[in-house]
């Protein structure tokens, strides 16, 4: 099963057979849209965005078929078309990634916030703090990149070495930009989370 | 007053919970979690927080109709 077999055998498929490996591929493809559109929501924020993204990396992936090993992974493959397209939407918007805020708080800021300083309690309460609202929002508010390296990570699963791949980036750099994507979420659900716990209207 | 083997933790946490520390480490801080509450609070809220982000931004509903208008576009940019 080398390389080399493979593009060989593809060359000396009459065009009913590629088209038969053509709608194959399609969809075992079509199998990631759940998947791709969370992506694409989460990096977005618009569900209306994230649909036509997952649209146009079908039809970009469609066009590009022929580049696709089979055998290797389909879905981070495409997650890096989406990526693309993400990228091509936002400069069209001409979003800019925010600078990098300065990351220095305890690893535990948030819990220290959410606790009140109070040693016991249960995690359940701790959590009540933080509404579905206010996580999509902090989400929302992660500067771009770090937005992408969570997104794909902590949202996708998809691994270190997936996302270093999708992004295009080094392993160590995604590791950095989770790191800090992490902190500023955190930082962002720490300004969003319903203050004290005695009268969530207050929040 | 934080303790050393508190501060490594703290460090290793995230680290730990993608499960990307070797074997050693790993139960380095096991043991750790295991005898210290104020660390181990600390850890299941930190675990807690991961699957809840992750529950919360994976709960939209995908459009039901979602794959069929894929397949549109594809057969209308044929």
């Amino acid at each position: 099963m080398s390389i080399l077999a493979d593009s060989v055998d593809r060359v000396a498929r009459t065009p009913s057979a590629e088209a038969h490996d053509r709608a194959l591929f399609e969809e075992e493809a079509l199998g990631h849209a759940d998947q791709l559109y969370r992506i694409a929501l989460r990096l977005s924020g618009s569900t209306q965005t994230a649909e036509e993204l997952v649209q146009e990396t079908y039809l970009r992936a469609l066009r590009a078929w022929r580049s696709y090993r089979p055998g290797t992974n389909l879905a981070a493959w495409l997650a890096t078309i989406l990526r693309n397209a993400y990228l091509d939407e936002a400069r069209r918007r001409s979003r800019r990634p925010a600078t990098e805020p300065l990351d220095d708080e305890s690893e535990y800021f948030l819990y220290d916030q959410l606790s009140g300083g109070r040693l016991e309690g249960p995690q359940e309460a701790l959590m009540s703090k933080l509404t579905n609202d206010a996580i999509l929002q902090s989400l929302e508010e992660v500067p771009e990149h770090f937005r992408e390296a969570v997104v794909l990570v902590d949202i996708g699963d998809f691994s270190y070495q997936e996302a270093a791949d999708i992004l295009d980036v080094p392993i160590g750099t995604v590791m950095s930009r989770l790191h800090r994507g992490r902190r500023q979420l955190k930082r962002a659900l720490a300004s969003h989370a319903i203050d004290g716990g005695e009268d969530p209207k207050r929040a | 007053m934080i303790a050393e083997p508190c501060k490594g933790v703290e460090h290793r946490l995230q680290a730990y919970l993608d499960r990307a520390l070797t074997p050693e480490e790993v139960s380095l801080i096991e043991v750790h979690l295991g005898e210290c509450q104020y660390c181990r609070q600390r850890y299941h809220f930190e675990a807690q927080l991961r699957t809840t982000v992750k529950t919360v931004c994976c709960g939209d509903p995908v459009p039901g109709d979602l794959v069929d208008r894929v397949r549109l576009a594809i057969r209308q940019s044929a």
